[in-house]
């Protein structure tokens, strides 16, 4: 019951997240939407800060080196309030995720979708919406 | 009746006991009490900040060199007592290691360079004011340096669901003290200038007990079995900004940090 | 020795007055005004901090769906009725809004994911109040920008043009966490986390600690004067003051830099804070600037205590954002570059 009511107090507010001037500007100058990713690996670390949480996965690739990926995800605030806490993504979970690729070029993305391996769904999401006018 | 001439018989006999011990065993009841609030705690609102060197160096030494030749002495290390009782802070010894790697590249690692919260205990003996406003429920500390900030829950006591800077403060009163335990702590802070660090194991316990009208002594217990072989104490007076219009000032330091963080990111002329 | 003895019978009389005090049932507090207080022997009454002021402490959430400027063709209605304020809310539960609604992040063409994976549930969207707009009156818009304001900001966004990737100085502030949309003042609905805000108040201070990037005001309620002119501050310089169970917030003191809707350094903000339930609170803001709009303009916003607790927003000390936007900008410079242009 109680998780059923911070679950729903996130909704509301995650809803309500007006989307700040820079969100818009910030997402496109840093992922970039042409650049779609699809990876599954295995979870080394997940950095629980602001303003995103990171999860940093192994992830095999098919000449069978390993590239290590960082998954960029909401702040953990956020997650905190659905109930998450620092022990919820253990290391060595398998996740896939879909995403972006970082504008650098980088091994990094944003986490548009994550699943376990079970296909059991944990989704981190974006904190930044892709479009809506930009607020003064 | 009765029971109320009872109880303040008792109520001074156990006074007058006290009272001997205090005389004949050297004082440990304190000698000041403060003034309460409206809900009968120790009044601790108000601006406070720390006269010494701890930032500079936790322990004691003598006046050195700063990292800046162009500074000169306007920016050297003050000599200092030191605030760790017993003057040991006792590293493990790998550890140790650690803080020398650490006091040798100081600037390019301490977290203050960056403007990074500086953590607790760090946070009291900043050179900087902080400021204390004190409701039943919540005690906030209000720090001038990098806007950093904490919540003490003086309810029941809660746990957090992860790290942070600022830590996770569960306080309670013990007489006159305010005693605060601070957990979930992350490993990126520094205890002061000279490479002091810690693990994400990190367990303090802070006391503040007033003094007089105008002095706190702070007290912080630290204990990290991941770098530390057992817990050591710092303790040191915290003195009121009494002048009149005292406040605690905007420190956005971000912005003097930016060129030594994204200098080389910027576009090549 | 024989000096201890009057100590001793001192601390021993003042030992037996504690004592006895302490037997003393706790003072039931009287409200301060009372005088004012409505003759209804059940009205609500605003609860007393220990100091004896209006209790505004605890967690606030602004979450709305009332959008800031009123929507075109409602003229001057201020308020919907009830059967209208359903509707709007029926639709908006429906993900079918309008400008009658601010959703945010929920509008159809900005999702990027889908939210019922966030536990989403739209039956909670709502109203937290009958207004059509938050900024209040007749026109129920933000007035028209002065031309001297306009050619100032176009200047500005001038300057930075062809620039805007070129260093840190030409990012947005909120991207360099100096300054997050969410925590800057006036403070407006906006994102979830950006929105919780934390009131504690002691002996003459009242602060607010807004979660996004621990933004916090510590606000004397002495009525005293402002800082000194010359010290210009990014979220200004507040000092507040009671009026009955009304706290009134006064800021001045604003850089040049501080970007509130392209107005100046010459911003003058007026907030009260009214405590009107248990569980409401009622912020009002002023704003005025004489260089950037004709007249001052006024918002009213509803809010609502929740649940905490706010968790630490440390911004700066993980920001990626601007590195990896510096990054791909320099990489796309490289490539540029590699093409000849």
């Amino acid at each position: 019951m109680r998780t059923k009511l911070v679950v729903a107090v996130t909704a509301l507010g995650l809803l309500l997240m007006a989307v700040p001037a820079w969100a818009h500007h910030a997402f496109a100058a840093e992922f970039d939407q042409n650049k779609p990713i699809k990876v599954q690996g295995s979870v080394v670390k997940w950095e629980l800060t602001n303003p995103h949480s990171w999860i940093h996965i192994d992830v095999k690739g098919a000449d069978g080196k390993t590239v290590t990926w960082m998954i960029e995800g909401a702040s953990p605030n956020n997650l905190y309030r659905l109930g998450l806490t620092k022990e919820s993504l253990p290391p060595g979970s398998v996740i896939s995720v879909e995403g972006y690729q970082a504008k650098d070029g980088s091994t990094r993305a944003v986490g548009r979708n994550i699943v376990f391996a079970n296909g059991k769904k944990f989704f981190l999401g974006l904190s930044e919406a892709e479009s809506g006018p930009a607020k003064p | 009746m009765q029971k109320q001439f009872r109880n303040v018989v008792v109520a001074s006999m156990a006074a007058a006991i006290v009272l001997l011990a205090a005389m004949l065993g050297g004082a440990q009841a304190p000698a000041y009490r403060a003034p309460r609030t409206g809900d009968g705690k120790p009044n601790l609102n108000g601006i406070w900040q720390a006269l010494n060197e701890a930032n500079w160096d936790l322990q004691g030494h003598a006046a050195g060199h700063g990292p800046v030749a162009a500074l000169g002495a306007a920016f050297s290390l003050p000599p200092s007592l030191g605030v760790v009782e017993g003057d040991e802070i006792p590293y493990l010894p790998a550890a140790a290691a650690k803080k020398k790697e650490n006091q040798a590249n100081w600037t390019k690692l301490d977290p203050e360079v960056k403007c990074y919260l500086p953590g607790v205990p760090r946070a009291a003996y900043l050179p900087y004011p902080f400021q204390i406003v004190q409701g039943p429920q919540n005690i906030m500390m209000a720090y001038q340096y990098a806007g950093g900030v904490r919540i003490i829950n003086m309810g029941p006591a809660t746990k957090a669901p992860g790290d942070s800077w600022m830590g996770w403060s569960n306080g309670r009163w013990e007489g006159e003290t305010l005693v605060v335990d601070v957990t979930s702590l992350n490993d990126q802070t520094w205890f002061d200038r000279a490479g002091n660090f810690h693990s994400d194991a990190l367990h303090v316990v802070e006391r503040y007990t007033p003094r007089s009208a105008d002095t706190l002594m702070y007290e912080a217990t630290i204990e990290d079995p991941k770098v530390f072989s057992r817990p050591w104490k710092i303790s040191m007076p915290l003195y009121r900004r009494v002048e009149k219009n005292a406040r605690i000032l905007e420190y956005k330091c971000v912005e003097f940090a930016e060129e030594l963080l994204y200098g080389p990111l910027s576009k090549k002329p | 020795m024989s000096h201890r003895l009057p100590a001793l019978a001192v601390g021993l009389a003042v030992m037996i007055v504690v004592a006895l005090l302490a037997q003393l049932p706790a003072t039931a507090q009287t409200p301060a005004s009372a005088a004012k207080a409505p003759a209804a022997a059940k009205a609500w009454m605003v609860p007393r901090a220990p100091d004896g002021k209006p209790d505004l402490q605890g967690i606030w959430s602004d979450n709305t769906l009332t959008p800031l400027e009123r929507p075109k063709g409602l003229g001057a209605k201020e308020f919907y009725t009830d059967q209208e304020l359903a509707e709007n809310s029926k639709k908006a539960r429906e993900g079918n809004v309008g400008e009658e609604g601010e959703l945010g992040a929920a509008r159809p063409n900005a999702v990027r994911y889908d939210l019922e994976l966030y536990g989403f549930d739209p039956s909670k969207l709502r109203y937290t109040s009958k207004r059509t707009s938050l900024i209040v009156g007749p026109e129920g818009v933000v007035p028209p920008m002065l031309p001297g304001a306009r050619e100032r900001n176009a200047e500005i966004t001038a300057k930075n043009k062809g620039h805007e990737f070129d260093s840190y100085l030409n990012r947005p502030l909120s991207e360099r966490c100096i300054l997050m949309g969410q925590e800057q003042i006036p403070m407006r609905p906006g994102a979830n986390e950006g929105n919780l805000l934390q009131i504690v108040q002691g002996q003459g201070y009242v602060s607010l600690l807004h979660e996004i990037d621990h933004s916090t005001r510590v606000i004397p309620t002495d009525g005293r004067a402002h800082v000194p002119q010359n010290i210009r501050l990014w979220q200004g310089d507040s000092v507040g003051h009671w009026e009955g169970d009304t706290l009134v917030v006064d800021t001045t003191n604003f850089t040049n830099r501080t970007p509130f809707r392209g107005s100046s350094e010459k911003l003058h903000l007026i907030e009260r804070f009214t405590r009107t339930a248990d569980n409401t609170m009622v912020y009002q803001f002023t704003v005025e600037d004489p260089t950037t709009w004709a007249k001052p303009w006024t918002a009213e916003i509803a809010w609502t205590k929740t649940k905490g607790p706010v968790y630490e927003w440390a911004c700066h000390e993980g920001n990626t954002m601007i590195t990896t936007i510096l990054r791909g900008a320099r990489v796309a410079d490289a490539e540029a570059a590699k093409k000849g242009k």
